[in-house]
């Protein structure tokens, strides 16, 4: 995925302010931090909860652009909302991009994380870089959902050589590239 | 097996991406690494409780409180690296996450030799006490825990 990290360049420009966003984690410090990484993007989350029980219920009556969610909670954890969410029904909220977070995963429960229909997993240590860097690639996520027997979803077949995503101004960026490739050239011409 | 496709429509999340206004990247992650800095403090508060959490789990008395046992163990694990990880505190992060990877690999029901729980917790300790420059006595510390994990992980299979 080290694709990923080349595609977002410092000087690209991205706009998620206006991105409604929920957060579900348990432990108040990790709400806190994803929270306070996000504002740092320019997104502030609309929605943040301690438990699933209250993310379902808000989920129900409000639609998101954007859900994170730890994997590990007490009670119904994140890999059981997330398959909810996918399979609620609910328009846009069971398509929306999720990224889960997750500081292990117990090898168990690895078939249910690659199951439940998420987005993207990250898994900890969390860095602010690697949060953006895959939000920005959900946003810019192209994969069909899939309905297969339990499975609601993204397609989960990765292309091996993904295609870098389209930044606003790459047009810009090429026209500017094509432009120095044609001086270069034609400087080339003189010398000779 | 019946597969329906549906086919991806933009979300609301691309569409803005793209809108006028917004940041540079860069300033986005300054700007969220400036917010999480602000955090350290808290952060080293929650390693505290953590380690003294993984310190106070009781062994099982009994074969049928392990499970119980083991999953406050791997919580009081996770909020480590929870805490440890945005603050580059790799050595925590590595000690607590090799704990976890046992403790998620084991079958809970079986006994469970309960000292690497307490070596574990007296590791992390050390590793909180020692200065950032002894770096070859962190090393030793986290190589002894990698060669625990490995043995016990072999003999789960």
């Amino acid at each position: 995925m080290s694709a990923l990290g080349e595609a977002l360049r410092k000087s690209a420009v991205i706009n998620l302010s206006g991105a409604v966003t929920m957060v579900v984690d348990d432990s108040p410090f990790a709400l806190e931090l994803t929270t306070q990484s996000l504002m740092g993007f320019g997104i502030r989350p609309r929605h943040t909860c301690l438990g699933a029980a209250e993310a379902m219920d808000i989920l129900k009556e409000q639609n998101v652009d954007l859900l994170l969610v730890d994997c590990d909670m007490p009670g119904i954890d994140g890999f059981e909302l997330v398959r909810w969410l996918r399979r609620s029904g609910l328009d846009p909220n069971a398509f929306v991009p999720v990224i889960m977070t997750a500081a292990h995963i117990r090898r168990p429960r690895v078939a249910e994380a690659r199951d439940c229909g998420a987005s993207f997993i990250i898994t900890k240590p969390f860095s602010a870089t690697i949060l953006l860097e895959r939000i920005v690639w959900v946003a810019r996520d192209s994969r069909p959902f899939l309905e297969i027997g339990d499975y609601f979803g993204p397609d989960r077949r990765f292309r091996t050589t993904p295609s870098p995503p389209e930044e606003r101004r790459a047009d810009l960026i090429r026209k500017r590239e094509f432009e120095a490739a044609k001086d270069a050239a034609s400087t080339e011409g003189e010398t000779v | 097996m019946t597969v329906i496709t549906h086919p991806r429509r933009k979300s609301n999340l691309a569409t803005m991406i793209d809108s006028a206004g917004g940041v540079s990247v860069g300033v986005a992650l300054a700007q969220a690494r400036a917010n999480i800095e602000a955090m350290r403090g808290q952060a080293l508060a929650v390693i505290e409780s953590g380690i003294s959490a993984l310190e106070a789990v009781p062994a099982p008395s009994a074969r049928e409180e392990t499970p119980a046992r083991l999953d406050q163990a791997y919580r009081a694990a996770t909020t480590l690296i929870d805490a440890a990880g945005p603050f580059e505190l790799f050595d925590l992060c590595r000690a607590a996450a090799g704990l976890c990877d046992l403790i998620g690999a084991i079958d809970p029901e079986q006994p469970f030799d309960w000292r690497i729980v307490t070596v574990h917790a007296r590791s992390l300790r050390l590793l909180q006490t020692l200065p950032p420059e002894a770096t070859e006595e962190r090393a030793r510390v986290l190589d002894s825990l990698r060669q625990v994990i490995e043995r016990k992980l072999a003999q789960t299979g």
